[in-house]
């Protein structure tokens, strides 16, 4: 396979040296234009992340290609040869379509399962579209990738559980709630996290968010940024009775909510179901209020331990998606192979079509003498038997071509059946292009 | 009758209930999603069994011991269908599906037995009373298994074995809710069967209301129960876990009056 994959991620090269190459090239440089300059590049794909530079080709000579992409790197890098050995990846033929998928699946990212890595590829592959450097090997490849990430997502549970703190508090929060349609999130302090958290809440649908603070003008402030309500530090019992979620995370050095608090609270509020959690370190609620009937407190280290879980969760689920993608990389190979037998089996079929309409052309004078519908039967016989007889070289071509011998059976059936010689594969028109694909279906089908 | 409805329906809860096994054991609810749909033709498998039994001898679901029970399996069963399809609960099934396929198992044991119903259920109101009574129960016994669910739920998330199971189960908000509609549609139902029963026993028997008979003292008795429980929930706010431990013992007694005390009853005793 003619494809090659020259990169760098989060784990071979440090930040400083991504950040370099994907400023120079984002600068209005074209990395597509320069990089299909060279001959020996057909196609060219340029993904840039804060996590990853790669370049995805099809090369026309793969040693040439590598060391051109390779060079463009160095040059946009400011690196020296040696730093850059070491912080690169090369990947040929299935190796770098196993990592395309890879990528796209969300399984080499630092956060695996993360969603947007997928919306990254799509947008370098729209780049690499509206630049015309994407041709009918690129196309079918990053297709494949969308689907085979699409696959991992539906049937692995990949993406489905918190891996962070905050996503974390919303999990809990839905397992002891229900829905989250219109709950009240009482946050007591502020802090990055449990701002975060409060955001995530309200993305899920809480209904509204109550600041307290001890300092009314901070309540105030940090209210703004969430759209909630502020409120001082005397209110608090109060509104502990309105919230379903307490987000506590002041600096205090001791309890700030107490068991007598809560239990008062939780009397008033009928009982509702109220979630704690507590991220304040030293920790701001009294654990023995965990204790109390309808009360769940959870506190920052109880948060991490249902993170952890869930990246354990995730690491199995891992397994079951590299499964996946070894399935399609075979799925995307078998189809590559099928490519090289293909123009031959369409021009095959198109000399027999046009044998049969020349044939049916110079019997039409007593063809017309026959009815509508025996006229209609000649022409289906004559193409059940042209279908026939193609049956089986056909099947051989595509047999052998999954077996990398299918050369020379193609060699031979251009010279029998004298069909004209094969075009250069890039020089063809998008139709053909076309109806290569769709013979590629018909023959897979 | 050759009940084949009965059969299909008993083999469809069968298989409903592995599916839910088999969705508890891989921890996927797509296969509780599954089972919920075959429950659902279990459920309709059941109802034409109804109809067929409506066809051959009018409104009168149940004549004995194991048509009750019967009645009382496709009242759970369906009640946990209308209520998952609002809340999306489909995992309480996997404590629904077992529990019916249980009462099935018994109600087959004498489902095939004589049509002629017992001169002591000739009256019309008869059969009202029954159903009335049957699916109220039934409603309780759905908030019942809400409870169970809950309790072990609550547990997973105290103990903050936030993995697997717990992962797995309902809410416990969407649980409460279930056990709370249980409680409220139940007990109106309940209310109005006990009072059609006591009634016609006034008309069948003349003078009292009450006959002091086991089932009788039972059926009120778990009458009493949920009509606590649905008072502490209304009135005076308890919920969650205090709601659900009552719930189960409360499921205890009813399935005792339900079942067991049949065998002592006069009245009521009809296999």
């Amino acid at each position: 396979m003619n494809v090659i994959l020259v990169g760098m991620n989060h784990r071979t090269a440090p930040l400083e040296l991504r950040e370099r190459l994907s400023f120079s090239c984002g600068d209005g440089l074209r990395p597509l234009e320069e990089l299909l300059k060279a001959p020996a590049v057909r196609e060219a794909l340029y993904l840039s992340t804060c996590n990853r530079v790669e370049v995805l080709a099809r090369a026309e000579h793969m040693e040439e290609a590598i060391a051109r992409v390779k060079s463009f790197i160095l040059r946009h890098g400011n690196l020296d040869a040696a730093e850059l050995e070491k912080c690169l990846y090369v990947y040929c033929g299935s190796d770098a379509v196993r990592h395309l998928f890879r990528v796209a699946s969300s399984l080499d990212s630092m956060v695996m399962g993360e969603p947007q890595i997928l919306g990254q590829v799509k947008e370098a592959y729209r780049d690499c579209v509206e630049q015309k450097a994407s041709g009918i090997i690129l196309n079918k490849l990053l297709h494949h990738a969308f689907r085979t990430a699409k696959r991992v997502r539906t049937e692995t549970a990949i993406a489905g559980n918190a891996v962070s703190v905050s996503f974390a508090a919303v999990e809990m929060a839905k397992k002891i709630l229900g829905s989250l349609e219109g709950r009240t999130v009482l946050l007591v302090g502020a802090g990055e996290m449990s701002e975060l958290a409060a955001r995530h809440l309200l993305a899920n649908g809480a209904g509204r968010i109550i600041v307290a603070n001890r300092t009314y003008a901070r309540a105030v402030q940090v209210a703004e940024e969430i759209h909630g309500i502020p409120v001082g530090f005397e209110l608090l019992e109060e509104k502990l009775q309105e919230a379903d979620i307490v987000i506590s995370s002041t600096g205090a050095a001791g309890y700030i909510l107490t068991p007598a608090m809560v239990q008062g609270a939780l009397r008033r509020r009928k009982n509702r179901l109220l979630f704690l959690i507590d991220i304040a370190v030293p920790r701001d609620v009294d654990p023995d209020v965990g204790r109390i009937d309808n009360v769940y407190l959870f506190n920052i280290d109880d948060l991490q331990g249902v993170v952890d879980e869930n990246v354990r969760n995730r690491l199995r689920e891992a397994e079951k998606a590299e499964g996946i993608i070894g399935e399609e990389v075979l799925k995307f190979a078998e189809w590559y192979n099928t490519l090289e037998v293909v123009p031959t089996i369409v021009s095959l079929r198109e000399k027999a079509e046009s044998i049969l309409h020349a044939e049916l052309e110079r019997s039409g004078s007593w063809l017309r003498a026959l009815g509508e519908e025996d006229r209609k039967n000649v022409e289906i016989l004559a193409t059940q038997i042209i279908n026939k007889i193609l049956h089986d070289p056909v099947t051989g071509l595509k047999e052998e071509s999954q077996s990398n011998g299918a050369m020379p059976y193609v060699a031979a059936i251009r010279k029998l059946f004298r069909l004209a010689p094969e075009e250069p594969r890039e020089e063809q028109a998008e139709g053909v292009d076309r109806s290569v694909e769709e013979e590629g279906k018909r023959v897979r089908g | 009758m050759d009940a084949l409805f009965f059969k299909a329906s008993l083999a469809a809860y069968f298989l409903a209930t592995a599916g839910y096994l088999v969705s508890i054991v891989a921890r996927r609810v797509v296969m509780a999603k599954i089972a919920t749909w075959v429950l659902g033709l279990a459920v309709a498998l059941h109802a034409a069994h109804f109809l067929e039994m409506y066809a051959e001898r009018g409104f009168n679901v149940a004549v004995n011991l194991f048509e009750a029970v019967s009645f009382f399996a496709w009242i759970v069963a369906g009640a946990y269908l209308a209520v998952q399809a609002r809340t999306k609960t489909r995992v309480l099934g996997a404590i629904v599906a077992p529990f019916a396929v249980l009462l099935m198992m018994l109600a087959s044991l004498g489902i095939e037995g004589t049509l002629a119903i017992p001169d002591a259920l000739q009256g019309r109101l008869v059969p009202i009373h029954v159903t009335l009574s049957i699916i109220g129960e039934g409603l309780f016994a759905l908030a019942s298994l809400a409870g169970v669910m809950y309790c072990i739920q609550d547990r997973q998330i105290r103990r903050r074995r936030m993995g697997g199971l717990a992962r797995y189960l309902p809410s416990l908000g969407d649980l409460d809710n279930i056990n709370h509609m249980g409680l409220l549609w139940g007990f109106p139902l309940l209310t109005l069967g006990l009072i059609v029963g006591s009634v016609w026993a006034k008309t069948a028997w003349g003078g009292s209301n009450w006959a002091a008979d086991p089932k009788t003292i039972w059926s009120f008795a778990v009458w009493c129960f949920y009509a606590f429980l649905l008072h502490q929930r209304l009135a005076i706010g308890w919920k969650g876990r205090k709601i659900a431990v009552l719930s189960i013992a409360a499921l205890v007694v009813l399935i005792s009056a339900f079942i067991g005390v049949n065998f002592l009853s006069s009245v009521h005793k009809f296999t």
